[in-house]
């Protein structure tokens, strides 16, 4: 074929999100199947502060009990995040990022170890301790870099944050279970409100951060889709934007904001905070986006829309077991539950040689950004899935990865910031209770008569 | 018996659907959507049969006709979805030729279509595989195994391997026979498809009787290869069809 399909690029930043997300759940269940730890309940967590669960209580009790932890780390959640828009709003930006580091360097250090030396331990691997802890601190020291130095490939970032995201949902499943689910339903609610309601601290986040033009410190895994030079970087990019906007009916062309290009900003703010997330790309780009054919001149840089990196706390108290019993360590992780469009709305500031008629060069990047969280509490549905059933996790993944989808094409249809749990968890919740109730009596019996269709 | 064993039947039931996957399908994301979406519409279809049957759950063991009833309302079910998918993908195939038509691009090849279909397909068949046979491999990657009395010949983690992977070449296959069908209103095909389908579940009946499964699972691999054959055919002859039009209006 002499001229390429649009099928063939169609679709691209759906996967490059959809993957990353795919591989976090997988290695979540390997690690539950393999290691499979009984959640031990004498830990007091953030999580089980009020109640902690026994097997032996009967079903109104951890009912309530369940609740009432739900509502306490929600709350706990709440809290924490009001705290970081008061210190973004002080500009304590630096603090924040430096607090990030840490956070980052405790999380991979301390309970990516521990779930080193579980695996080490459970499959004997012969290697010694000098050698382990060598390989552990430079692979925490290595993480903590690539959270928010410049100059470290995207795809180091990429890994560590999805590392990061296993680290986390496996301590996670390590949580009782009615507690796990009410935990997780009231974390959907308060994503929902979080992000949407007028006052929810994320939403105030969103707004800081895009009236400031700075990007919130946060971790965030960025898919970047490879934008290719020449013409067939063209419609790429904006092919969601473009399919759903025409789908739904006609989408204004002009002046229509689309899939865009994140400016980098350090080039042009000296003074500025120097870290920030973005790579270089440097990519020559033509108009990227002429869906109508308009051709202006000045329609040759791609339209922007207002970014939305979005942070929130979750703090995570996590006990550690061993000899030092009932010990809070409370650690604030910056994750968003969040996922958004990058792309920068700084009309304001233009930048050299984009006006030019072709030969446009510009720095551009191009892709979504999914919170840290957001896979954190989907790898913890799934692993809690699958301490039931293979079954049941192939139905929750499937929920999830379609609540992805749906979410991904709210964003393209209203180009803001959307909390990402919600949709998502609620279907997977729904799918599990359906397919664990329903579905294995029927599937169960039929196979085992080797009876199928 | 052991991891390898384990991964073994795994693969027996999915090693073509993988292959397939890695070869043709992860080059296009658009397919990767799609062969996602089919595997949720199965489970949604299976999830809204098992609530149908739930109460008359379980099944006595020894009478076969329950079952049979059962198969046949979940075949014809499962086949009105499929109507149904089509009926989806018809406009979203409308929706991706107008959004070709915007930015310049040619319209939707022969070959893309039915790539669509394969991948619609595909997800069918591995929902099946995932559902009907790897949910229960768990005990497989342990230390022993396990005999139903039914088939006593072979375990009963390798005959259930076998069976799904008739039923992956089926559901692949015949889906590219229904959306080919459905486009051109070719009555053969679309009646094919359903047929195919029935009788590949009511075989599955025979192994109901003692020692059952040596007779039918041959059967059942016979009506898979029917299936890929009249499928390969088709196909062959579709785009004939359309190198011939093509190279005769240039």
């Amino acid at each position: 074929m002499d001229s390429s399909s649009i099928l063939d690029s169609l679709g691209v930043e759906i996967i490059g999100v959809m993957a990353p997300v795919s591989i976090c759940m997988f290695l979540v269940v390997l690690l539950t199947y393999s290691l499979s730890v009984t959640s031990d309940p004498q830990i007091r967590t953030a999580a089980n502060l009020i109640y902690i669960e026994n097997p032996s209580d009967s079903a109104t009790v951890k009912l309530e009990g369940s609740l009432l932890n739900a509502i306490v780390f929600v709350v706990l959640v709440a809290a924490v995040t009001f705290i970081l828009v008061l210190l973004f709003y002080y500009n304590f930006t630096n603090f924040l990022k430096h607090y990030m580091r840490f956070s980052a360097f405790f999380v991979l250090g301390t309970m990516g170890g521990a779930i080193f030396l579980s695996i080490i331990q459970h499959f004997s691997i012969p290697v010694d301790s000098v050698t382990c802890f060598i390989l552990l601190f430079n692979f925490t020291i290595l993480g903590t870099l690539s959270v928010f130095a410049g100059g470290i490939p995207i795809v180091v970032r990429q890994c560590y944050m999805v590392v990061m995201g296993i680290v986390v949902a496996a301590w996670f499943t390590k949580l009782p279970e009615w507690t796990t689910w009410f935990i997780l339903v009231a974390l959907a609610l308060y994503d929902l409100v979080a992000v949407l309601a007028p006052g929810g601290p994320l939403k105030l986040l969103v707004e800081l951060a895009s009236s400031r033009d700075e990007e919130l410190p946060a971790m965030v895994y960025e898919a970047r889709p490879t934008v290719s030079s020449g013409n067939q970087g063209r419609n790429r990019g904006s092919s969601l934007r473009a399919l759903v906007g025409g789908a739904a009916g006609g989408v204004s062309d002009s002046g229509s904001v689309e899939l865009q290009a994140v400016r980098n900003h350090d080039a042009n703010q000296l003074g500025r905070g120097n870290s920030h997330n973005l790579d270089y790309n440097a990519v020559e780009v033509r108009d990227i986006d002429n869906v109508d054919g308009h051709g202006n001149e000045d329609r040759d840089v791609v339209e922007r829309s207002p970014v939305v990196a979005i942070s929130s706390e979750h703090s995570t108290a996590v006990g550690t077991r061993g000899n030092i019993e009932d010990r809070d360590t409370v650690m604030d992780e910056e994750m968003s539950p969040l996922v958004e469009l990058m792309g920068w709305g700084d009309n304001r500031e233009e930048p050299r040689g984009l006006e030019e008629s072709d030969n446009v060069v510009d720095i551009s990047n191009r892709g979504i950004k999914l919170g840290l969280g957001d896979f954190i509490f989907y790898s913890v549905l799934v692993g809690r899935a699958a301490m039931y059933d293979l079954m049941t996790v192939y139905a929750c993944y499937l929920a999830i990865i379609s609540g992805l989808g749906c979410t991904l094409i709210l964003l393209a249809v209203y180009n803001r910031a959307l909390p990402a749990l919600p949709i998502s968890i609620m279907l997977g919740v729904v799918f599990y209770f359906l397919t664990r109730l329903l579905m294995e009596p029927f599937v169960v019996g039929m196979t085992t008569n080797l009876m199928m269709f | 018996m052991t991891v390898a064993a384990g991964i073994g039947y795994a693969l027996v039931a999915l090693g073509p659907s993988l292959s397939l996957f890695v070869s043709v399908i992860s080059r296009k994301p658009f397919l990767i959507l799609t062969v996602l979406s089919s595997t949720l519409l199965w489970l949604v279809s299976l999830i809204i049969l098992s609530g149908l049957w739930r109460p008359f759950l379980p099944l006595k063991a020894n009478v076969w006709w329950p079952y049979a009833l059962l198969v046949v309302t979940s075949v014809c079910f499962q086949e009105g979805l499929r109507f149904l998918f089509w009926k989806v993908y018809k406009r979203l195939e409308d929706v991706l030729d107008s959004f070709a038509d915007r930015i310049s691009r040619p319209r939707l090849f022969l070959t893309d279509k039915l790539q669509i279909a394969l991948a619609g397909g595909l997800g069918h068949g591995v929902a099946h595989a995932v559902f009907f046979c790897l949910s229960l491999l768990t005990p497989a990657f342990g230390p022993a195994t396990f005999y139903v009395e039914r088939c006593s010949k072979v375990p009963f983690f390798l005959i259930s391997a076998i069976i799904a992977l008739a039923f992956v070449t089926i559901h692949t296959f015949s889906m590219v026979i229904a959306f080919e069908g459905y486009a051109k209103g070719n009555r053969v095909d679309q009646v094919i498809v359903p047929v195919i389908h029935l009788a590949a579940g009511m075989l599955t009946l025979v192994n109901f009787a003692s020692e059952g499964c040596v007779i039918g699972v041959p059967l059942l691999y016979l009506v898979a290869s029917l299936t890929l054959v009249h499928c390969g055919k088709m196909v062959w002859q579709r785009l004939l069809e359309t190198r011939n039009q093509s190279s005769a209006s240039r």
